[in-house]
């Protein structure tokens, strides 16, 4: 798979993610990298933070959509 | 986002218990006040307020302080090490001071015709004696706190459907067993009630509190250990958050 946003620009480069949102192919320089917090418990219990984080590939206009 | 603090986690107690006492009591108040009494059609109305009440604040706060609303469930909570024994002091407290005010507002709203409807109060009906009165709140509590350890404290139920579940199991009992003894299940919406009447000079209830502080603990922690046994989820818990 291409990088889609390499693409775009008429360059051919090897796609190493997928946005998890609109599951566009990326290449390490259009990969956005983001952690996102969990969270455990609930009724009958409080909900607290998770200690680790789950990762997630996203593409630069989901990112800026999501965050 | 960290946890919240145990003074924000009990003023969600407090406010749940504010609901469940304001929309539960309040609507055996307006069903004497407004209505001139409480019939079989009414029976279903309040046992259909109380179980809407527990189960939206289920969904409102459950995430925040667990939303026991419900010193009973506290207490099963902690019995079974879920709970942490810092923490069951300020939950009760909490739930306590919720359903006294919850109480106090009505009488500010509808005013001291409400006391003299008696507060929506609990007591044991006509023929039912102290010790028939404790083991219906004991069997109804068992219910109650069966369907929050099998619906929400057991991680392999279903998401999502413990506040119904826990809802309508409130309700059940209560129209089922309202007119045995009031069906409190809750030391809580007990004693707010019955607070607020002694400020008005009325304290003849306050000898039958027992009942609904012994048969809801008992019942509960039947129930607990009961569903830990047969479920084989272990006595920490599937679920829990230590």
């Amino acid at each position: 798979m291409q990088c889609y946003v390499c693409a775009q620009s008429g360059k051919e480069t090897e796609a190493l993610g997928i946005c998890i949102v609109c599951g566009m192919g990326l290449c390490k320089d259009h990969a956005i990298r983001e952690d996102v917090d969990l969270w455990e418990g609930g009724y009958p219990f409080p909900s607290k933070k998770a200690k680790k984080k789950l990762p997630r590939i996203l593409c630069a206009e989901c990112a800026e959509v999501l965050t | 986002m960290p946890q919240p603090t145990l003074l924000k986690r009990a003023i969600a107690e407090l406010i749940g218990t504010f609901v469940l006492v304001f929309l539960g009591t309040g609507s055996v108040v307006t069903s004497v006040v407004f209505f001139g009494g409480v019939d079989s059609a009414g029976l279903l109305l309040i046992g259909l307020s109380f179980g809407f009440a527990v189960m939206i604040m289920i969904y409102a706060f459950g995430h925040i302080s667990g939303t026991h609303i419900n010193p009973a469930v506290s207490i099963a909570l902690w019995a079974t090490g879920r709970f942490p024994s810092k923490d069951l002091v300020a939950y009760v407290a909490a739930q306590l001071i919720g359903a006294v005010a919850a109480s106090l507002v009505i009488v500010a709203i509808v005013g001291t015709r409400a006391v003299d409807a008696g507060l929506g109060h609990t007591m044991p009906g006509d023929g039912v004696s102290y010790w028939q009165a404790i083991a219906i709140e004991a069997v109804t509590t068992f219910f109650l706190v069966l369907v929050i350890w099998g619906a929400a404290v057991d991680k392999r139920a279903a998401g999502g459907f413990a506040g119904l579940a826990i809802g309508l199991v409130v309700a059940a009992d209560i129209i089922v067993t309202g007119p045995i003894a009031g069906a409190s299940m809750n030391p809580a919406r007990t004693f707010g009630p019955l607070l607020t009447e002694t400020f008005w000079g009325t304290t003849s209830g306050w000898e039958k509190f027992p009942i609904y502080i012994i048969g809801p603990i008992v019942g509960g922690l039947i129930a607990a250990f009961a569903y830990d046994y047969v479920s084989g989820i272990k006595s920490a818990g599937d679920k829990d958050e230590s």
